[in-house]
């Protein structure tokens, strides 16, 4: 089934009356319930106008986008698409409420209605999903980049949504946080069955995915399981893309003339590749 | 000497529960022509540090000297900071969320004006400042700094600091949220930046494999204090220390080490993903009898490759 339908859809910013930004022009897509897909695209490509649709936080100018057969477009049903489709954005110092970490986790849940006995059990439940239970009485301000990012996914899985999108939620964190955080992502795909949205620029995060979609200049122009993706490296460089370092070093060692093959994706293949070679 | 740094120590919140010493007995020199890539986990003291350099933080314990300006927690004599400040251009990062003014000119002019120079000199560093950054002058001058793309936003907050004619350049994390071709954008503009603008060069990154491609010395933060301080090649002999700090390491090196490992035999010293491949093609030509030329490895492996055309012509593109 799939958890997100998108037909058609197009949109605009207007900045003023001689300029319009198309953001988004004619986009179709499926995304299937229970899958990780990874979004890419450089900037202005037109992916966190995408991931902005997803929810109804914009409404698309042209066609229509269906979260669980519900139309964003609706404004009577456009809590049930936002109770079911959570967003973390990039900067983890905007998205927290309280000063106190389990109330902030509450928030969400408190707004949706949930009863308080409840509540207290989602906030365990999220705490541990994303491995901060033990901070449950700390406040965020003292946390790590990665650690305030995961109290955010923690803030929108304690509202039970079926979609997570996380639109470059690992950008301001360092190695060891943006590491911490795909973790969580993966776990709650894998585990709790949680459809995933991640957009990224960081190739490495988008290797890790079933699904990546590429987008440029507002359309899709890629969409294949990752290693399919990466294999067009040439037309990724015309999107202002890149592959994977490892990939980088196999492309030129074809080049060169020493076949590992251009479909290596990662440090374990490039090894094995290059073993019986040397 | 451009900066010398003694046993410098900084507290936050000092006498409260919050106390934290974020800078533990840091010494450091840094030369004319050093072109300076400070790692650290976050936390590790090294935005601290740094935030010293131009004067955002007072010394609380020790002292530095930026050129001729002495900073110490003395009441008196107060330092020059409108001089030091001239002297350490500081990006911080995202600088482009610092972009306030109504257009491109009058932001990139608020620097030079504040340091009180002729209009005639403020006219020519804004528009020297906006082309060195890779825009049109005559294009861009007039637009308002909001209309413009992440990157070229980037840029311009970038020329408002180069404007100042830093002796140093500080830069944090200055490829932070850009797309890959951004990333490469303002690599090989601070590299033109080094030639042209400021001798000196520091910038702070967490990606290893970045900034292993253009720092020649290499400053290690852990813990409030100076870990290593190495010249770039000479650092990762100490790779099993880093990796127990939670530092990454350069993929060169950790596909090395696995090759190594598997009973192959590579030559030392390798960093940077050029080293690598060019002792993959010598112990290839051992093995196979082969002869593939070493000099034919291309210095960027894949990337937007800028060096050959005119970079300003490149930025234009966008």
């Amino acid at each position: 089934m799939s958890a997100i339908e998108l037909k058609n859809v197009s949109f605009s910013y207007v900045l003023s009356e001689t300029e319009i930004v198309r953001a988004v022009r004619n986009v179709s897509l499926e995304i299937e319930e229970g899958s990780f897909v990874a979004i890419v695209g450089h900037n202005g490509s037109g992916k966190s106008t995408l991931a902005k649709l997803l929810n109804g936080l914009l409404i698309p100018d042209k066609g229509t986008v269906k979260v669980f057969g519900i139309d964003t477009k609706e404004k009577s049903t456009i809590y049930e698409v936002r109770k079911n489709v959570g967003m973390v954005f990039q900067n983890p110092d905007n998205q927290m409420v309280a000063s106190i970490i389990e109330d902030d986790i509450a928030f969400g849940p408190e707004n949706l209605g949930v009863k308080r006995e409840e509540i207290v059990e989602r906030v365990d439940w999220a705490l541990s999903q994303v491995g901060m239970l033990e901070h449950k009485k700390g406040t965020p301000f003292k946390l790590s980049g990665g650690q305030k990012q995961r109290l955010a996914i923690a803030g929108i899985i304690a509202m039970k949504p079926k979609v997570l999108v996380l639109d470059e939620s690992t950008a301001m964190l360092d190695p060891q946080g943006r590491a911490e955080v795909m973790r969580v992502a993966h776990e709650l795909n894998k585990k709790e069955g949680m459809t995933v949205i991640c957009i990224t620029h960081y190739m490495e995060e988008a290797l890790e995915a079933d699904r990546l979609i590429v987008m440029s200049d507002g359309k899709v122009v890629l969409d294949n399981i990752p290693k399919l993706v990466f294999a067009q490296s040439k037309e990724l460089l015309d999107y202002k893309l890149t592959v994977p370092l490892a990939t980088q070093a196999a492309i030129e060692l074809e080049n060169l003339g020493i076949s590992v093959g251009k479909d290596v994706m990662n440090k374990e293949e490039l090894v094995e590749r290059l073993c019986p070679l040397l | 000497m451009s900066i010398v740094v003694k046993n410098l120590q900084f507290t936050y919140s000092a006498n409260s529960p919050y106390e934290t010493r974020a800078l533990k007995d840091v010494n450091l020199t840094i030369n004319e022509g050093d072109f300076l890539g400070i790692v650290g986990h976050t936390g590790s003291g090294k935005s601290t540090f740094i935030q010293h350099l131009n004067g955002l933080i007072r010394v609380q314990e020790g002292e530095i000297e930026v050129f001729d300006i002495k900073l110490t927690n003395a009441k008196k004599p107060k330092p020059d900071l409108r001089k030091l400040r001239s002297h350490v251009g500081m990006v911080f990062q995202y600088p482009e969320y610092q972009l306030f003014e109504e257009t491109v000119y009058k932001d990139v002019a608020f620097g030079p004006k504040n340091l009180g120079l002729s209009q005639e000199e403020i006219n020519d560093r804004v528009k020297e400042a906006i082309e060195l950054v890779g825009l049109d002058y005559e294009k861009y001058k007039d637009r308002a700094p909001f209309e413009l793309s992440g990157g070229q936003k980037r840029r311009v907050a970038i020329a408002g600091i180069i404007a100042m004619k830093p002796k140093v350049l500080i830069l944090d994390e200055p490829t932070a949220g850009l797309d890959p071709s951004g990333k490469e954008q303002i690599l090989s503009l601070i590299k033109n930046l080094k030639e042209k603008c400021s001798p000196t060069i520091i910038v702070i990154s967490h990606d290893i494999d970045e900034i292993t491609r253009f720092a020649n010395r290499l400053v290690v933060f852990n813990d409030g204090k100076v870990a290593f301080d190495e010249p770039m090649k000479e650092l990762f002999k100490h790779q099993q220390e880093l990796v127990e700090m939670g530092l990454d390491i350069p993929l060169a090196i950790k596909i090395a080490n696995e090759l190594k490992a598997k009973g192959i035999k590579l030559g030392e010293n390798i960093v940077t993903m050029s080293d690598l491949l060019r002792e993959i093609v010598i112990a290839y030509n051992k093995k196979n009898g082969t002869n593939i030329d070493v000099s034919k490895i291309r210095k960027s492996v894949f990337n937007f490759d800028f060096s050959n055309s005119n970079q300003e012509e490149v930025f234009k593109d966008e």
